[in-house]
């Protein structure tokens, strides 16, 4: 179904990175304040929000959303893994365009710095233990050794891919790495290996951060901000996976491909818009290897040609379809809980005009796009005025 | 020493220690899709009802990497480097497992059999056992 009549009110994050000393619900306060005041706003205005995190713990959310205030307000928890934020947002959307909400807000929050700490040492003899035996990073190379074998992929292309994103960082005060130099090719392929044929550099970082976005009826936020350009969701989908044969059930997933495609397509109807329409796109690329397979998941080529678009430069800042312009979840970050939100933000500032040194030129579409483990897939299709 | 998997009701683990291990599958009473690991619905029809197969213990290799990084996501410091692959069985499931070899020993395609592998001892002391598939020896 298409949303009708909602728009972004107002957006903030905190740069992604490191806080030792800085709590989640600390780090959310910043980004929420950033947002409402973006917005134009207090927590007194805002009828409804969904606060998104990953970490094992069941009060957060709600504690966290007080350090903005105790209004009452309805709020929900969302998690649903890498892609927590941007499922925030979508419930966000749909609160506003079922006329439930005037104001609602989509919040996450996470440290990933801090996951895992206080388990004790196993060598893995303890049960449930075989579920978690392999890492993700291992899940993705598998996908990326079978590319390189499907269609002849080469190694260059993954770290092309990698670069590009980490030299968008630079240009994005938002991003976790901002490289003083121009990253090359040669440099990704040089930094330590993680799982063949995937390097360090082909791989996001494990963030601390917060983001927030605010949601309105189209009649609030113009009439609150009449010389603004109006951001609309126009769609904001999401699937589980389909079963086929060969399905894997054990283990680190985020597949079948197909789960990208058959989520984009219905969010391409939906929204009546095609991915010719798109002018820019965010897509999930924990790994380097992952945007490349999504440029024709999401329609932008055709299977196998892929590696046509980064030859050409066509995914890059001037080239036809600039993917990742804040630099993605390689260079931003990816906290997991607010990465959904961070897009949604940069998302605002492109189509606002307000990018800076990496505005695409006349950009009026956009298109997000994430997986979350388990596995899951949501994009969300935007319009401006 | 008794042997003892990591989990129960993924995989056997015989008596004789020459005999290569099983998965624990399961297929559907109607449409016959064969599953790994064991589950009651089947994921294909929807149809309430499996019947309990045995798999393998061969399979083809479907993809691998090598993983920098040791096992069980650092917290066995003793394995700092192994293989994982995605293995098709003749019966239909894909499952991903550890690879016995280095970087230079695996080939989308190449034939591979389960086998046992020890993690140590439990507080019982029991020896561990978690399944990995190596390199059919032609």
């Amino acid at each position: 179904m298409k949303i009708d009549g909602v728009a972004v009110a107002g957006a903030g994050m905190v740069r992604f990175g490191r806080y030792p000393d800085r709590s989640g619900a600390d780090l959310a306060r910043e980004a929420g304040l950033a947002a409402l005041h973006d917005a134009g706003m207090t927590l007194a205005d805002v009828d409804e929000a969904f606060v998104g995190y990953v970490q094992p713990a069941s009060m957060i959310g709600i504690k966290a959303m007080k350090e903005l205030g105790l209004t009452g307000l309805p709020v929900t928890h969302i998690e649903n893994a890498s892609a927590t934020g941007l499922v925030a947002f979508r419930e966000a959307a749909w609160a506003v365009a079922s006329g439930r909400a005037e104001v609602a807000m989509a919040i996450g929050f996470d440290k990933m710095t801090e996951m895992g700490r206080g388990r004790g040492p196993s060598r893995g003899t303890g049960r449930d233990e075989l579920d978690s035996t392999i890492l993700p990073a291992a899940y993705f190379a598998l996908w990326a050794q079978r590319r390189m074998h499907d269609y002849g992929t080469s190694v260059e292309t993954f770290a092309a891919i990698a670069a590009k994103n980490w030299n968008h960082g630079a240009l994005c005060p938002w991003s976790d790495r901002q490289p003083d130099h121009t990253v090359t090719v040669e440099e990704v392929l040089a930094s330590r290996m993680v799982s063949t044929p995937l390097t360090a550099m082909m791989a996001c970082p494990a963030d601390d951060g917060a983001a927030c976005v605010i949601v309105a009826s189209t009649e609030w936020v113009k009439a609150h901000h009449p010389d603004r350009r109006l951001v609309r969701p126009a769609s904001s989908t999401l699937r589980s996976e389909s079963y086929s044969p060969g399905h894997t059930f054990l283990g680190p997933v985020v597949g079948p491909a197909t789960m990208t495609r058959d989520t984009a397509q219905l969010a391409y109807e939906e929204a009546g818009l095609g991915p010719d329409d798109i002018h820019l796109a965010m897509c999930h690329d924990a790994f380097a290897n992952e945007e490349l397979e999504y440029y024709e998941l999401l329609g932008f080529c055709p299977d196998g040609e892929g590696d046509k678009l980064v030859a050409e430069g066509a995914t890059a800042l001037g080239g036809r379809i600039p993917f990742n312009t804040d630099g993605g979840l390689i260079a931003r970050g990816h906290p997991a809980g607010p990465t959904g939100l961070a897009m949604v933000h940069e998302v605002v500032q492109q189509l606002r005009g307000e990018a800076g040194a990496r505005q695409v030129e006349g950009a009026r579409t956009a298109l997000a796009h994430l997986v979350g483990g388990g596995s899951i897939c949501t994009v969300s299709l935007f319009e401006a005025d | 020493m008794a042997r003892v998997a990591i989990e129960e009701g993924f995989f056997t683990v015989p008596d004789d220690p020459a005999e290569a291990p099983r998965l624990l599958g399961s297929k559907c009473q109607r449409c016959a899709e064969v599953f790994y690991p064991r589950r009651f619905v089947c994921a294909r029809c929807l149809h309430e009802g499996t019947d309990d197969v045995l798999l393998g213990p061969r399979g083809e290799l479907y993809t691998w990497t090598y993983v920098h990084v040791p096992l069980f996501a650092k917290k066995d410091g003793s394995v700092d480097a192994y293989g994982v692959g995605q293995i098709d069985l003749p019966e239909g499931p894909r499952v991903q497992a550890i690879l016995v070899g280095g970087p230079g020993d695996f080939d989308i395609g190449m034939e591979l059999e389960l086998e046992l592998e020890s993690l140590g001892p439990d507080k019982e002391g029991r020896e561990v056992v978690i399944y990995r598939f190596r390199a059919v020896s032609s």
